[in-house]
């Protein structure tokens, strides 16, 4: 293991651990009642992954997006989807334009897609040509038009949002596109104590300013520190098995999963609960990722990678349940016990 | 005390290993038992014989326990496991696991208080499993044989009994108080007893060889008797002959000696050495003319009865080795007619004129004593005047009531000592003899059952 990968020291965690609780406190103070969200929504961050939300109009998904942009210090920026929006809307396109000389050339125009976060708002009312222009930048980090490939900037996340209730004249998004992002997040109506304070202490819902804010040096400080968590190798194996066992063909399996489960999660889902498990790790200060960890982040990493059959929907199933379902039957460390043996802890 | 993460770990690994060693070899032992069960079983059906069941079944526990053990290590999980195991079992977040690959201990003092993690097996399966094999185990080797289908249709074990029988039956062959028809009749029974005998009805087997024993003890006690009698027969006639031919040499007139070779033939006679058990073994010339033997041929007749004398004291001592007779029947055999003495008769025949007289001299043979010229005569006979005969005599008939319990009485043994006569309870108080004045003893009414039967041959069996 080099000095490099060397395993953190309290010393050395500690600062960027702090870090994150500062951020959680800034996005916590400022946006009130999500602190669970607010949580996913770092961890998301800290992974360096996409977020998709998912909500009713109204309930802060924009507001979190730009929060995050604000305490982060990134650039950001958003697009309203809809179903005119053209692919060069949103990575930009060459423009005729006459040079000093005279001369007349394609000079191109950076789309809303350079930036640091991109808030796609309501991205399934775009139309697939435009929602598949996006998937270049999500996996790849750069834009590539008429055979010219550009570099977006570092880092890039797109925090997406999708209104799952007016669904006419929407394209819902292709497995392709929604499997590129680490998290779905939902977004659940608000208690009446959060609302009465919310309105209570604030005119016309206007978010104060963050009183602190994550110099970008420290952001990427963060990032180093997240490369050196480690994962052991049995939870990587409890991951693998875990993703493994979405399938509903794998010995593993649950009897839910091979009843309700078309497909299963892909690799990729893998390797965004590793991920994910490893911020989850940081922001609790521990230099290696447990098997909470990925328990803490296995559902909202998995629950818009499952393909569930029509029989799901008439038991009024969804994929979040399964994971929970699975995340509860599957052993985490593969022991193997014997039935009659039980263990627990003190 | 404290207790570090892998110290408590160490414990745990430990703890799980000797559970798993444990639990498996419950099982295995619970397979063994099932297994030697149907063994035993299988055994008992096919009618094979009892032998170190018992020991071989609770040796095999302890083999099958180490299997159990051997087997169970073999298959432990990896200690990576556990590990893993141990951390999210102590919510160490990772750390324990992590140290496999890297020096973990500045992290130590951040985890949660390291505790051996509790292990519980709910056995109640396996232990019931056990019971249920261990009574399947017992109920094999202890079922009755009535149960057994195939068990009740075997032979019993009476291959000694019948042995002795045997030997009993060919030594009674060969002195020739069974004659050779009847020996083949009792071999063959025995044989078809060992053959047929069943241990359904074991009785009925344990009858048959004491009524063949009961036979043979007669046959013996008849044989005894008679051999007594000869004995003392040859006894008294060796005495005489012996007597004669001193009482030769001190002048016994030709009278005297003509009446005690008379008397000689007489005992020779009623000896009836050519019948029975003891045939002809005396030389016919010499029978022919007792009187004029000279003193070679007194001698060579004195030769010749003792030969008898010994040849029926073999026989006895046959019988008694076969305890055919007892002891004190073998004594009265070997003893019998001894006492007399030859040179007093002699001295007596030697100084007797005219003849003689017959009664007399059958005296000194048969009530020895001193008597004679010089000491006198031997202790005289009782008589009793006005004899009283049994002619035109009636009896009053008296009926025995039914046997009953006779019919399962049977005899057991003989006594070493005389039946003790008690005056007072003369009356039998139930069986045949019931109500009938006893003339000494008592009817053996008791039924030896076959359980007992071992015990009491052995009884009547000891050296006296």
């Amino acid at each position: 293991m080099s000095e490099a990968n060397a395993i953190l020291k309290p010393e050395e965690l500690q600062p960027a651990a702090d870090l994150a609780r500062q951020t959680l406190a800034q996005l916590d103070a400022i946006l009130l009642g999500r602190k669970e969200l607010h949580r996913l929504m770092l961890y998301g961050i800290l992974a360096r992954g996409h977020i998709l939300f998912e909500g009713l109009p109204g309930l802060g998904k924009t507001a979190l997006v730009r929060t995050v942009g604000h305490i982060l210090k990134l650039d950001f920026k958003r697009i309203q989807f809809t179903p005119d929006l053209m692919p060069g809307d949103v990575l930009g396109t060459h423009i005729l334009q006459e040079t000093a000389t005279g001369k007349r050339e394609l000079v191109f125009q950076p789309g809303p897609v350079f930036t640091n976060i991109l808030l796609a708002d309501e991205i399934n009312r775009a139309s697939p040509k435009t929602q598949s222009a996006m998937l270049e930048t999500m996996q790849e980090h750069c834009v590539t038009l008429l055979g010219t490939t550009r570099e977006l900037p570092r880092p890039f996340f797109v925090l997406a949002s999708q209104n799952p209730v007016e669904l006419e004249g929407t394209y819902p998004l292709p497995e392709a596109q929604l499997d590129r992002f680490l998290f779905r997040l939902l977004f659940d109506a608000m208690d009446a104590a959060v609302l009465e304070e919310i309105i209570a202490g604030r005119r016309r819902g206007e978010l104060p300013a963050p009183t602190w804010q994550m110099e970008r040096h420290e952001l990427e400080s963060l990032f180093r520190t997240m490369d050196r968590i480690y994962l052991p190798r049995p939870v990587a194996g409890y991951i693998a098995r875990l993703v493994t066992a979405t399938h509903p063909e794998s010995p593993e399996a649950t009897e839910p999963v091979k009843r309700y489960v078309t497909y299963g999660a892909s690799p990729r889902a893998a390797i965004a609960i590793a991920e994910a498990a490893r911020a989850h790790a940081l922001v609790a200060g521990r230099p290696s990722v447990g098997f909470e960890d990925v328990k803490a982040v296995a559902q909202p990493v998995l629950n818009h990678r499952l393909i569930l059959n029509y029989q799901a929907r008439f038991d009024r199933l969804n994929a979040a349940k399964l994971v929970t379902d699975l995340i509860a039957q599957l052993d985490e460390t593969g022991l193997n016990l014997p039935a009659d043996l039980e263990l627990a802890n003190r | 005390m404290n207790t570090s993460h892998p110290q408590a770990l160490q414990a745990f690994s430990r703890k799980i290993e000797l559970l798993l060693m444990f639990r498996e070899a419950v099982r295995w032992i619970s397979v063994w038992l099932f297994a030697w069960g149907a063994i035993v079983l299988a055994c008992r059906i096919a009618g094979q014989p009892a032998g170190g069941w018992l020991a071989a079944g609770l040796g095999g526990c302890l083999p099958a326990a180490l299997g159990a053990a051997w087997h169970a290590r073999r298959h432990l999980p990896a200690f990576a496991h556990l590990r893993a195991q141990y951390d999210r079992l102590n919510v160490c977040g990772g750390v324990i696991m992590t140290a496999e690959a890297a020096d973990m201990s500045a992290w130590e003092s951040r985890l949660p208080a390291a505790a051996v993690p509790r292990l519980r097996w709910r056995g109640q399966r396996t232990w019931l499993l056990l019971l249920v094999a261990a009574l399947f185990a017992a109920g094999s080797l202890w079922l009755p044989d009535r149960f057994n289908p195939v068990a009740t249709r075997q032979t019993i074990e009476i291959g000694k009994v019948v042995s002795e029988l045997q030997a009993e039956v060919k030594t009674l062959a060969q002195e020739k108080i069974l004659d050779d028809r009847q020996a083949e009749t009792i071999q063959q029974q025995l044989a078809r007893l060992q053959k047929d005998s069943s241990s359904t009805d074991p009785g009925k087997t344990w009858e048959a060889l004491d009524h063949i024993k009961a036979a043979d003890t007669g046959v013996a006690q008849e044989a005894a008797q008679e051999a007594e009698k000869k004995n003392a027969a040859l006894t008294e006639a060796k005495t005489l002959a012996q007597a004669m031919e001193q009482a030769a040499d001190a002048g016994m007139n030709a009278a005297t000696a003509a009446t005690a070779a008379a008397d000689l033939e007489s005992l020779l006679n009623a000896a009836k050495l050519e019948d029975g058990i003891l045939k002809g073994q005396i030389p016919p010339e010499l029978l022919k003319g007792l009187n004029g033997l000279n003193k070679a041929q007194l001698n060579q007749l004195m030769k010749a009865l003792e030969a008898n004398k010994a040849a029926l004291s073999g026989t006895m001592g046959d019988l008694a080795r076969l305890k055919l007779i007892d002891a004190d029947t073998l004594a009265k055999c070997q003893n019998a007619g001894s006492g007399g003495d030859p040179g007093a008769l002699a001295d007596y025949l030697a100084h007797c004129q005219g003849g003689g007289d017959p009664d007399a001299l059958f005296s000194w043979l048969t009530h020895p004593g001193k008597g004679g010229p010089g000491g006198g005569g031997p202790a005289a006979d009782m008589t009793w005047q006005d004899q009283v005969s049994e002619q035109d005599t009636k009896y009053q008939p008296h009926a025995l009531p039914p046997a009953t319990k006779l019919d399962h009485a049977q005899l057991v043994g003989v006594s070493r000592t005389a039946p003790k006569l008690n005056a007072d309870a003369l009356a039998s108080t139930a069986g045949a003899l019931d109500q009938a004045a006893g003339s000494g003893g008592s009817a053996q009414v008791q039924t030896v059952l076959p359980e007992q039967r071992a015990a009491v041959q052995n009884f009547f069996r000891r050296d006296p």
